[in-house]
């Protein structure tokens, strides 16, 4: 049995940020398999949930021209299934896919993955657990338990998609009182465990857009001790472009590995050449400029940290290949 | 805080007064008696409670009973029919699909979605249909073997 | 899978296939695919209170306060209880009992329970715990058994110097001569982790007070329920006649539920207190948490082999740490030693084992008890060894096959052994000759043998009972009803034993039914654990129904007005031998063994005879068995040399298990155990930090899914042991041992590295494959096996 709370159902978006706007207590629950677990553990105390299943218009799916429209509330299984996201946007897909377990991807949303709450050994553990263990910043305590030195909390981010979605140059819609705006997905993040999103209070995650440019090739893959259900000790996504000979365009982005999903920079001297030697040694020191992987799983640091350069580089030379 | 749930559980139309934070699994195990939905682990873990909602695996320890108002839920105990197993029951029973049967319940529930869809899965869509369930007894062997002898004998009895 | 589709016929008038040998459905099984067999939560009990437990927050502490007032008064509670409510202290061992189910004076490890509440609800149950208030002198705390052995370490049980509950030494045979003798010797230190059972039902009780007669009744999710009622007669000092335990449908055990367990007991003492029903849920957590697995283990190990591969000694030292109580501890260690003879023919054996406390949950029994670590220690070292002398896993095992019938150098009595037959198999069926060493890089096979117990020859309680009995009932209405104490925890024991009475009698399925585990109903049994229940179960089973068929066959004999010689027993019918048109159904034959006596019951038993029951070594009990199963594995893995996973592609197991009662039983609990290895070879571990687990919950304890889970094919070998029942032994525990070392023998022939450590996670799998501090890409040609 769950703490109380009270339920709101609203039937558009509208509604659901009003509703948001005037119970500062208040959540937004989508499949609920993060946030349900985390309130039976008491890492979340709302006063109210506003139910999105019942807003129509966050299930929408659809490509225009030139880019795919995904509703915050498309299942993690509908994307992984789509056809066109499989063929177009694979990295988007694989990563879909590469959530949980199919049962958890019924449920799942797009927006929980994105907003998923950042995960720490620490923290993703129970009311009296954390209590014996004096809790730590991001919930009730004072120090980070993985940093303790710190000032600010370390917690992990975990979600799979949302690494895909940056080397897909992501944009996201988040729909406030005062209507629509928009953030390159990359800006959707900041590297803090305790503030992770930059969502609005009184915003919600409305939907994303992909663009649907010629010519690029995606993937996305993650460690794994087991086949599923595991989160990311850290995951890879990797998008370029080819042209001829030459590396066009590159784009890599990380999960599991800091507060945030993170877009690796410093890749420019890749492009404009064939893939070489020089060019992988150079991803390999940009992941691990870019990252900071620290104690949040029982999956130590030093392999995450030597693990992701590895799988980088797999994955690049794959595409690379075709 | 209690409202009325309206909801198709096995078949039937019910409506229920049922409060906001009651899980699917609550209600269905403590509300309504339907105690073959099993609860295994603190949230999501493990898949003991897996059911049907329009069809579709859901796990009902990680959903609210009124988020899903209106809707289809399926339970294990809706799986027979005149009292005739059901192609998948008979299957994990005469192949040891089910050790401890603590498992079983989430299990056939999971197939029980795969094999509306696919009725004749090769072994790694059943892999991938039921990597959400975890067996402790089996070692999975059985299970695979089950589901397969459940395609393979066609319709539902 | 060679497993016959054997509808046997030896019972001849059946309607439906039965008996023994045939792959039968299990009894209970309708129930379990229907979701209406109710497990301990599912009891029905409206009015129960929520139980609900405060757990010890501090590894290791002085209790010198527990305020319990606030919760006292919180509306809506029922009872608060605390150390003083119990102050007997119980454990499976009579001479090891030093757990209370509540803490009082010290607490021993973080979750050691210390109070408990009962309330109207959750909510309530929630609340009152968190007003609980606690004053404590925490005190050193030892994560390791090293740490808890270093001298000064403050003792977590005054009467236990050093922290050592338990040290064995002994040595059979002349190892030192052994070595002497030996042409090639090897000394090797191995660790494995941590595991647990993660049966897939969290533990639960449900346990109702009749304040009018003082009785209790408790439900519960036991593998022994003769244990929890003495438990709870001792701990509640109550009589044990005013207790009534019933085991409900048990989702697995695996050893976790051999001991009384203290949340059992605290259930009872909450609706003693609270004068009502309670139900006392368990989390996944608090699971984790009563712990019971298999202990962290440090070995060192030696042995000797002539060039030819005989072995000439071995000298093994085990360290486990076993947590904060004894429990099962010191039955872990002796095993630990027992069980490095019965296996191969080894002329001398020494074995030094310590069994350590520690601020941990306490360590118990864990499918293959004591025997898992140390088998993959010896196959290992035996793997090693044998490839620097050039020879082949398969020979080296073949030259130190022991002979049938014989006595092992500790006293271990070997009565049927397949052995042989299982490595013919697992060779030949692995493609072993064709195949080993030759799949490529990042590819590899390697194979194990392993073996265990068909029960303990000497119960934990030596009462001068038979070890087992069983009872039919025979009514006016032609049913016979099996009255059992025996466990069915999911490993199918109910479908065993009404098999065998099935096929004793030749009757149909349809007229038996078994009633299993209620103490006022069914006779006492000595547990559901080291794989007794086909064995000792079964042959009582069998003793019944021959005592039941006697009466019958008189009955008919009167009834046909024959003399009993003449009367051919067909099970459903009795005819006269000569004469088979002269006979009288079933049902007639009850009516008349039913006249002048009523409703029959008749008893059966089975008792191991003293010469079974060990050697005169102190310990000596543990490890001897009238049966011992046997296998031999081989696991084919895949590496990525890249990440470091390893993947199972597929397992080959061979068992000897005597004779098959149920085929399809047999490899389900063969699958079950070599895939329970397979966890713990790979992904399996718990983890403390300072004596906190930091995976107690089954995303981080990773037990595998279905999706890395291989096939794994079993073949059966029928040796037809003497003393089993139709030649039955077990076979549900033996096949775990083998693979961890198969396992590591696999991923030497895929990387070049032998592993010593469990589980082999990528993380150790990449460290050795990308060594640190050089860059250079893994080596690609092997590195071979010497």
């Amino acid at each position: 049995m769950l703490p109380d709370f009270r339920l709101a159902r609203p039937q558009s978006a509208a509604a659901a940020v009003a509703l948001r706007a005037e119970n500062p207590g208040s959540r937004f629950i989508a499949g609920g398999t993060d946030l349900l677990p985390n309130i039976r553990r008491g890492l979340a105390s709302p006063e109210v949930l506003i139910d999105l299943g019942g807003v129509a218009e966050l299930r929408e799916l659809r490509a225009d021209d030139d880019k795919l429209r995904i509703g915050a509330g498309v299942t993690l299984a509908t994307i992984a299934a789509d056809v066109r996201i499989q063929q177009r946007l694979p990295a988007l897909a694989q990563a879909a896919l590469a959530v949980a377990g199919p049962t958890h991807r019924a449920a799942a949303t797009l927006c929980g993955n994105l907003c998923l709450d950042t995960r720490c050994q620490y923290y993703n553990q129970s009311e009296s657990w954390r209590t014996g263990n004096q809790f730590c910043m991001k919930l009730v305590g004072d120090i980070c338990r993985v940093a303790p030195k710190s000032a600010r909390c370390y917690a992990a981010f975990s979600g799979d998609v949302a690494p895909a979605l940056l080397v897909l140059g992501a944009t996201v819609e988040l729909l406030g009182p005062q209507g629509v705006r928009r953030l390159p997905l990359a800006e959707f993040y900041r590297d803090d465990g305790m503030d992770w999103l930059a969502l609005g209070k009184d915003e919600m995650l409305y939907a994303v857009e992909v663009p649907l440019a010629d010519g690029w090739l995606s993937t996305y893959d993650k460690i794994r001790i087991r086949g599923a259900v595991d989160f990311p000790p850290v995951g890879v996504a990797i998008a370029l472009r080819r042209e001829g000979e030459a590396l066009a365009e590159l784009r890599s982005a990380c999960t599991g590995a800091s507060s945030r999903p993170e877009l690796i920079d410093g890749l420019e001297p890749l492009v404009g050449k064939p893939l070489d030697e020089a060019g992988l040694a150079l991803l390999d020191k940009r992941l691990l400029k870019c990252t900071q992987p620290m104690e949040t799983t029982v999956v130590p640091v030093p392999y995450r940290r030597r693990v992701m350069p590895v799988l980088a580089r797999k994955l690049l030379r794959n595409l690379w290949q075709g | 805080m209690k409202n009325i749930l309206g909801i198709w559980v096995n078949g039937r139309w019910r409506e229920d007064a049922v409060a906001d934070n009651a899980l699917l699994l609550d209600y269905l195990r403590d509300g309504l008696g339907l105690t073959g939905t099993k609860q295994g682990c603190d949230g999501g873990e493990c898949g003991a409670c897996t059911v049907l909602v329009d069809g579709e695996p859901r796990l009902a320890c990680s959903t609210l009973a009124h988020s899903v108002a209106g809707r289809r839920v399926e339970t294990v105990e809706s799986l027979a029919s005149d009292g005739n197993l059901s192609r998948l029951q008979r299957a994990f029973h005469e192949h040891l699909g089910t050790q401890c049967g603590f498992c079983t319940p989430g299990m056939l529930m999971a197939a029980e979605a795969l094999l509306r869809k696919n009725p004749k899965p090769d072994r790694a869509a059943i892999r991938a249909a039921l990597a959400g369930n975890l067996c402790r007894c089996t070692g999975y062997v059985k299970i695979i073997e089950s589901v397969e002898a459940a395609a393979n004998a066609g319709v539902a009895a | 899978m060679n497993a016959p589709d054997r509808r046997i016929a030896v019972v001849k008038t059946a309607k439906e296939p039965h008996g023994v040998g045939a792959r039968l459905p299990f009894v209970d099984g309708v129930e379990k695919v229907t979701g209406t067999a109710r497990y301990t939560a599912d009891m029905p009990a409206a009015n129960a209170l929520v139980g609900m437990l405060l757990r010890s927050p501090y590894a290791h502490a002085e209790l010198l306060e527990v305020d319990i007032s606030e919760a006292v008064a919180t509306p809506g509670v029922r009872a608060v209880i605390t150390g003083d409510a119990c102050d007997m202290p119980f454990g499976v061992i009579p001479i090891a009992q030093n757990e209370f189910p509540l803490a009082r004076d010290k607490v021993r490890y973080i979750g050691d329970p210390i109070a408990a509440v009962a309330a109207v609800d959750e909510a309530t149950a929630r609340l009152a715990i968190s007003r609980i208030r606690l004053r404590v002198r925490e005190l050193p705390a030892y994560f390791t058994a090293a740490a808890a052995r270093q001298p000064g370490a403050v003792l977590l049980h005054d009467n236990k110097p050093d922290n050592i509950e338990r040290q064995v030494h002994n040595e059979f045979g002349d190892t030192q001569a052994g070595f002497a003798a030996a042409e090639l010797v090897r000394e090797e230190t191995y660790e494995c982790a941590e595991v647990h059972h993660a049966m897939m039902e969290p533990n639960a009780a449900l346990a109702a007070w009749d304040n009018e007669r003082g009785h209790l009744t408790l439900w519960s999710v036991t593998q022994v329920p003769y244990y929890v009622h003495l438990t709870l007669a001792r701990c509640l000092k109550m009589e044990a006649a005013h207790i009534r335990v019933i085991k409900p449908f048990v989702g697995g055990g695996f050893g976790h539920r051999t001991e009384s367990l203290n949340f059992e007991v605290i259930c009872a003492l909450l609706a003693r207190a609270a004068n009502g029903t309670v139900r006392l849920l368990q989390t996944r957590e608090e699971t984790f948490l009563s712990h019971r697995g298999r202990p962290e283990s440090h070995i060192r190990i030696k042995l000797g082999l002539t060039r030819d591969g005989r072995l000439t000694a071995c000298d093994a030292e085990v360290v486990q740490r076993g947590g904060a109580y004894g429990g099962y501890g010191l039955v872990t260690i002796l095993y630990s030693g027992a069980l490095l003879n019965g296996l191969y023919d080894i002329p001398a054996v020494k074995y030094d084992g310590y069994r350590v406390y520690a601020n941990t949950p306490a360590c118990g029994a864990m499918r293959g008890h004591g025997t898992v670590n140390i088998r993959f220690a010896f196959e290992s070292l035996l793997d090693s060894m044998a490839a620097e002398l050039g020879l082949d896993p398969f020979e080296v095992r073949r030259r130190n096959l022991l002979q049938s019938p014989t006595e092992t150098i500790n006293g271990l009595i070997i009565t049927s052994y397949g052995l042989p037959d299982c490595l013919d198999w697992v060779e030949s069926a692995s493609g072993w000759r064709e195949r080993k060493g030759k799949l490529g890089r990042g590819k590899g096979l390697g194979m194990a043998c392993s073996h265990f117990v068909s029960g303990s020859a000497k119960p934990v309680h030596w009462s001068g009972e038979p070890h087992a009995v069983i009872i039919l009932k025979l009514d006016f209405d032609a049913a016979v009803t099996i009255l059992t104490g025996a466990s069915d925890i999911g490993q199918g024991s109910s479908t065993i034993i009404t098999q065998v009475v099935a096929e004793v009698l030749g009757i149909g399925y349809h007229r038996i039914r078994i009633v299993a585990n209620d103490s006022a109903i069914t006779p006492k049994d000595n547990g559901s654990y080291s794989s007794r229940v086909t064995f000792m179960v079964g042959n009582a089973a069998a003793d019944a129904a021959e005592n039941l068929k006697r009466i019958l066959v008189a009955s008919a004999a009167r009834r046909l007005k024959v003399d009993e010689s003449e009367v051919v027993w067909l099970g459903e019918a009795a005819a006269v031998s000569g004469d088979p048109e002269r006979q009288i159904p079933f049902a007639e034959i009850a009516e008349e063994a039913l006249v002048g006596t009523g409703t029959l019951t008749v008893k059966g038993t089975f008792t191991c005879p003293p010469e079974f029951q060990g050697g005169k070594h102190r310990g000596a009990a543990v490890g001897s068995s009238m049966g011992f199963s046997y296998t031999a594995q081989a696991v084919e893995v895949s590496v990525d040399m890249d990440l470091g996973t390893v993947t199972v592609d597929k397992v080959w197991a061979a068992i000897d298990c005597g004779f098959a009662l149920n085929p399809m039983s047999v490899e389900g609990q063969v699958q079950g155990a070599v895939w329970m290895g397979m966890g713990q070879a790979i992904s399996e571990e718990t983890v403390y930090e300072n004596g906190r687990h930091m995976a107690a919950n089954l995303l981080d304890y990773r037990v595998p899914t279905i999706v890395e889970s291989p096939d794994i094919e079993v073949h059966i070998v029928e040796s037809i042991d003497p003393n089993g029942p139709f030649g039955a032994k077990e076979a549900s525990e033996g096949p775990l041992s083998g693979f961890m070392s198969a396992l590591a023998a696999a991923v030497e022939d895929a990387t070049g590295h032998r592993f010593t450590a469990l589980p082999i996670t990528p993380l150790r799998v990449f460290d050795a494959l990308h060594p640190r501090g050089n860059k250079k890409p893994p080596p690609t040609a092997k590195q071979g096996d010497a």
